[in-house]
C-alpha cells in the first residue's frame, strides 16, 4: 500500500529488457527522424518542417501549462521573439560572442519569466489567461518604443549576423535547411521527452493535483505557488529555446515574432494536436506549418486560425492525437487502461 | 492644465467604462471572460461608420446598439448556453476564437486601412469652459460615459434584476439557491453588454480611429481594467477605468517616451500590491 | 492548544463574527460548535484554520500567535480540517490522493488512516465516481493523514444520515481520544454533538453565547431562549 505512486506507472513497461528494447528503438526513431526526411524532402518542405516543428515547441510549452497545471498562456510570442532580440542585442550591442549572447539572453528571459510568473500564477486561471496576453501586448509595444529603436530596430525589426560557433556548433548550419531539420528535430524530440518525463514526474502529479483543487492543496500542506511557478518557468525554458533555433535559422527578428499573432498560432497548434502529451502539440506545429502555407497566401491564416480555435474546442477538444488514440481504444488495438 | 487633464482622461476613461463594465457582468454572472469583446466594439465601430455615411451619426448611435443587443442574443443562444457545462476556460478560449473571426471578417469586408468618422455639426467644434476650450465632443463623451455609469448603478441598485445581478455576481451557489433564473438575467447582461459595446465603437469613431487593430487595443485595455478593478466587481471596473484612463493620458503628456508602456506598469503595479485587484471580485484562486 | 482572542471577521460591512474567545484544550476533548444558521459557525472555523484573515483579533495555536500564517504551514504543525461541501480530488483515485499527502507530510501510517476510515474497497476507484457518503470519508481521511493535532472539521455530517451522522461522530471521539488529539466540530446536528462532544459551545448572530459541558449547555437559559427553543 505503500509503494511509490511511480511505481505502477513504471511497471507497465514491464521488464528490464523491454525497457532497453524501448530505449534501442526510441534511439532508432530519433536518428531516422533527423536523417531519413533530408533524403526523402526538399528544401522547401524541410523549411517548412523545421517551422512546424519550432511551434510544436512553442505549442508543447503551452500545452504542457494547459494539461498539468490548467492555465492557458497566451503570451508565448514575448519569450519566442524575446529569445531573438535579445540575443542579436547581446552580440550587437554588448559585444558578446555568440555563446555568450545566448547564455545571457537565457538568463534574462529566465528571471523575466520567473518574476512574470511570481505575478500572475497566484491568480485563477482566467485571470491568468489575461494578464499573460496583456504581458505579451506589453512586450511587442516595449520593442516599438521610440527610445529603444537604436536597440531594437522598431518597425523594421534586426538582421542577425552571427560569426563563428554558437554553442559549438557553426552558426552556418543553422541556416542550412537540412542541417537545421536536424538540430530541431533532435531539439525538439529531447525536449518532448523532457516534458513527458516531468509530466510522470512527482511535479507533474503535484502540479494535476493543484488543477484538481488549489485549496486542497494548501489544506494538505502543499506550497501551491512554488510548483505552478517552477512549471510557469520551465515551459518558458522551451519557448526560449524555440526561439533561440527561429532567429539562428532566420537571421533577423521583427516586431511580427513578438506579436499576439504567434501566441494564437501556438494555441491552435496545441489545440490541433491535442493537448495531452508531448507527441500532440507537436504534431500540431507540423500540421499548422503545412496548413499555413496552403491557405496563408490567400491570407486566410488568420480566420482559420479564429475557426480552428473555436472548431477544436467544441468539437474535438481532444485534438488529433487523442481523438486517434480514443479511436484506436474503440477498435481494440490497445488494452484498456494502457 | 490638471482640468484639461482630467477631462481627457474621463472622455478616455468614458469608453473603457462602457467596455470594461460590460465584461465584469458577464464574468460575474457566468464566470466568463468575453475575449470577443474587442471585436463587438470593433464591429461597433464599422457598422457606425457605415451607418453614418448613410443616415448620419445619430442614426448609427442609435441603431448599432440594437443591432448588436441582438448579436448579444445570438452570442448567448448559440455560444455560452450550448456550452454551459464546459470549463470557463473553454468558453474564454472560444470567445477568443469567435473575436478573431469576428475581426477577419470584418477586414475581409472593410479592407485593412483606417477609416475616420466625422463628429456631427452639433458636437464638432470647441466651446469654451471656465477660460479653457475644449472640444464638444469629447465633453459629449464624458456626459455618455458618466450618463451611462449612472444608469449602471440604478440598475443595479434599485431593480430587482439589477439586485439578482449584485447576488450571483456575490456568490453563485446561493443565487442558485434563492431560485434565480441565472439563463434569464445572463440573456438580458449579455446582450446589454454587447449594446454597450456597440455604444462605445461608435463614440470611438470621431475620436479614436477606426481601424482594424482597434478590437486587440481595446480588449487588452479591457482585460488589464477588469483585473485591476478586481475580475467580476463592477464598481472595482468602473475605478479601475478612471484611474486606467487618467494613467494614460498622464503618461502621454510627462512620459511620452513610455506612454505605452505605462498601462502596463500600473497593472504590474496593482498585481504586486494588492493580487486581487483593488474590488471585491473573485479574482483570485 | 488553541485559543481565539477577540476574533471578528466582517464580510464588507456586514460582521459574521465579533469579539470571539474560545479556547481548545488538547487532552483528547471533542469540542463541537453549534448555532442557528447565520451564527458564524464556519466563519469561525474559516478565520481559525487560515482560509479567512480575520478583521480583528488573533488566533495561537500551542501558544504561538499564528493569524497570519498560510494554511499550508498550519497543516505542517498539525492544523488539518474537512470540509462541508466535500473538498477531494476528483480525478484522483483515493489511492493516488491518500498517498500523494502522506509522502507530503511523511506519514508512515497512511493504512490506519484507511481502515479508520473504512475506504479498503475504494482505493483504486476515481474519488469523483464513488458514492457521497464514501467521498466524505475521504474528505475526512485527507485529513486525519500526518496525524494532526488538532482536527477542525466542518458539518461531517452534511449529507448524511443521522445513523450515519452519529457514527462518524463516534469514531472521530475514539480517534481524538485514542491519540489525545483535539478535535473542533462544526455541526448542525444537535442530538449528535451532545451525544460525543465534551464540550460545547453555542455561537448566536457571529457572538459567542455560551462553552461548557454538554448538559451544562443544555440547561442554559440563553441558549434556550436563543437556539434550543422549545425543540430542547
Amino acid at each position: 500500500m505503500t509503494d511509490d505512486l511511480r511505481a505502477s506507472t513504471t511497471a507497465t513497461f514491464g521488464s528490464l529488457s523491454q525497457r532497453s528494447l524501448a530505449i534501442a528503438v526510441g534511439l532508432i526513431g530519433l536518428c531516422a527522424g533527423a536523417i531519413v526526411p533530408t533524403y526523402l524532402a526538399s528544401d522547401f518542405v524541410l523549411r517548412l518542417g523545421s517551422e512546424g516543428l519550432l511551434l510544436g515547441l512553442l505549442a508543447l510549452s503551452v500545452a504542457f501549462l494547459m494539461n498539468q497545471a490548467g492555465l492557458v498562456a497566451l503570451g508565448a510570442a514575448s519569450i519566442y521573439g524575446g529569445a531573438g532580440y535579445l540575443f542579436a542585442i547581446g552580440m550587437s550591442d554588448w559585444g558578446l560572442s555568440p555563446t555568450a549572447a545566448l547564455c545571457v539572453a537565457f538568463l534574462i528571459l529566465l528571471v523575466y519569466a520567473a518574476m512574470l510568473g511570481a505575478l500572475i500564477v497566484r491568480t485563477n486561471p482566467l485571470a491568468f489567461m489575461m494578464l499573460t496576453l496583456a504581458a505579451g501586448e506589453m512586450i511587442s509595444h516595449a520593442v516599438l518604443l521610440e527610445g529603444l529603436r537604436d536597440y531594437t530596430g522598431g518597425a523594421d525589426g534586426l538582421v542577425v549576423r552571427v560569426n563563428g560557433s554558437v554553442l559549438g556548433i557553426d552558426a552556418l548550419r543553422f541556416a542550412d535547411p537540412v542541417q537545421f531539420w536536424c538540430i530541431a528535430w533532435i531539439v525538439t524530440v529531447l525536449i518532448g521527452l523532457a516534458f513527458w518525463a516531468i509530466g510522470r514526474s512527482r511535479l507533474g502529479v503535484v502540479l494535476r493535483a493543484i488543477r484538481g483543487n488549489e485549496e486542497r492543496m494548501r489544506f494538505s500542506g502543499f506550497n501551491t505557488f512554488l510548483p505552478r511557478l517552477i512549471g510557469y518557468v520551465l515551459v518558458n525554458v522551451a519557448a526560449a529555446i524555440a526561439g533561440f533555433l527561429h532567429v539562428l535559422n532566420a537571421g533577423f527578428v521583427s516586431p511580427e515574432s513578438l506579436g499576439l499573432f504567434v501566441s494564437t498560432n501556438t494555441l491552435v497548434a496545441a489545440l490541433i494536436g491535442g493537448i495531452s502529451g508531448s507527441l500532440g502539440p507537436i504534431l500540431g506545429g507540423l500540421i499548422f506549418s503545412f496548413a499555413q502555407d496552403e491557405f496563408g497566401a490567400r491570407g486566410l491564416t488568420q480566420l482559420l486560425t479564429g475557426v480552428a480555435i473555436v472548431l477544436f474546442i467544441v468539437v474535438f477538444p481532444r485534438g488529433v492525437v487523442g481523438g486517434l488514440s480514443s479511436l484506436s481504444k474503440r477498435l481494440g488495438w490497445r488494452r484498456e487502461g494502457a | 492644465m490638471i482640468a484639461l487633464l482630467i477631462a481627457n482622461s474621463l472622455a478616455l476613461a468614458s469608453l473603457l467604462i462602457m467596455l470594461s463594465s460590460g465584461l465584469a457582468l458577464i464574468y460575474g454572472l457566468r464566470d466568463v471572460i468575453n475575449f470577443g469583446h474587442g471585436a463587438i466594439y470593433m464591429l461597433g465601430a464599422y457598422l457606425g461608420y457605415t451607418i453614418a455615411l448613410v443616415g448620419g451619426f445619430w442614426l448609427a448611435l442609435l441603431l448599432v446598439p440594437l443591432l448588436l443587443a441582438l448579436l448579444g442574443i445570438a452570442f448567448e443562444y448559440l455560444a455560452l448556453r450550448p456550452l454551459q457545462r464546459r470549463s470557463h476556460i473553454e468558453v474564454a478560449l472560444v470567445t477568443l476564437g469567435l473575436g478573431i473571426i469576428l475581426g477577419q471578417v470584418i477586414i475581409y469586408i472593410y479592407g485593412g486601412e483606417a477609416r475616420s468618422v466625422d463628429a456631427p455639426k452639433i458636437l464638432s467644434g470647441s466651446v469654451t469652459v471656465l477660460h479653457l476650450s475644449y472640444p464638444v465632443y469629447r465633453l459629449f463623451l464624458i456626459v455618455m460615459g458618466l450618463g451611462s455609469c449612472a444608469l449602471l448603478a440604478l440598475w443595479l441598485r434599485y431593480t430587482s434584476s439589477g439586485l439578482y445581478v449584485r447576488a450571483v455576481s456575490q456568490d453563485p451557489s446561493v443565487a442558485r439557491m434563492m431560485g434565480i433564473n441565472a439563463d434569464r438575467l445572463s440573456l438580458l447582461v449579455t446582450s446589454l453588454s454587447t449594446a454597450f459595446a456597440g455604444i462605445a465603437g461608435v463614440l470611438a469613431g470621431p475620436y479614436l480611429s477606426v481601424d482594424p487593430g482597434m478590437d486587440v487595443v481595446m480588449i487588452v485595455n479591457c482585460l488589464i481594467i477588469v483585473v485591476i478593478g478586481g475580475t467580476g466587481s463592477i464598481g472595482g471596473a468602473i475605478i479601475a477605468a478612471l484611474l486606467f484612463g487618467f494613467v494614460q493620458v498622464a503618461g502621454s503628456v510627462f512620459l511620452p517616451n513610455l506612454a505605452a508602456l505605462v498601462p502596463y506598469i500600473l497593472l504590474m503595479v496593482v498585481l504586486l500590491i494588492a493580487p486581487g485587484g483593488i474590488g471585491r471580485g473573485r479574482v483570485m484562486s | 492548544m488553541l485559543a481565539t482572542e477577540k476574533l471578528s471577521v466582517s464580510y464588507g460591512s456586514v460582521r459574521a463574527l465579533t469579539d470571539v474567545d474560545l479556547e481548545i484544550s488538547g487532552d483528547g476533548l471533542l469540542h463541537g460548535i453549534i448555532g442557528p444558521n447565520g451564527a458564524g459557525k464556519s466563519t469561525l472555523l474559516d478565520a481559525i484554520c487560515g482560509r479567512r484573515r480575520p478583521t480583528s483579533g488573533r488566533v495561537r495555536y500551542c501558544g504561538e500567535d499564528i493569524t497570519r500564517r498560510s494554511i499550508s504551514w498550519r497543516r505542517r504543525q498539525g492544523m488539518a480540517r474537512s470540509f462541508q461541501r466535500t473538498s477531494i480530488f476528483q480525478d484522483l483515485t483515493v489511492r493516488e490522493q491518500l498517498q500523494l499527502v502522506a509522502q507530503h507530510l511523511g506519514d508512515e501510517g497512511l493504512d490506519d488512516v484507511i481502515e479508520t476510515m473504512d475506504l479498503g474497497g475504494y482505493l483504486d476507484q476515481k474519488a469523483g465516481r464513488i458514492a457521497y457518503g464514501v467521498q466524505r470519508r475521504v474528505d475526512v481521511a485527507l485529513a486525519l493523514i500526518g496525524r494532526p493535532r488538532l482536527l477542525l472539521m466542518d458539518e461531517p455530517g452534511a449529507g448524511l444520515s443521522a445513523t450515519e451522522t452519529l457514527r462518524l461522530f463516534q469514531h472521530v471521539r475514539d480517534l481524538v481520544r485514542e491519540r489525545r488529539i483535539a478535535a473542533v466540530v462544526v455541526e448542525h446536528d444537535v442530538d449528535a454533538v451532545f451525544a460525543c462532544c465534551d464540550m460545547v459551545t453555542v455561537l448566536d448572530l457571529g457572538r459567542h453565547l455560551s462553552t461548557g459541558a454538554p448538559e451544562a449547555i443544555r440547561a442554559d437559559q440563553r441558549v434556550i431562549s436563543a437556539y434550543l427553543g422549545t425543540a430542547a
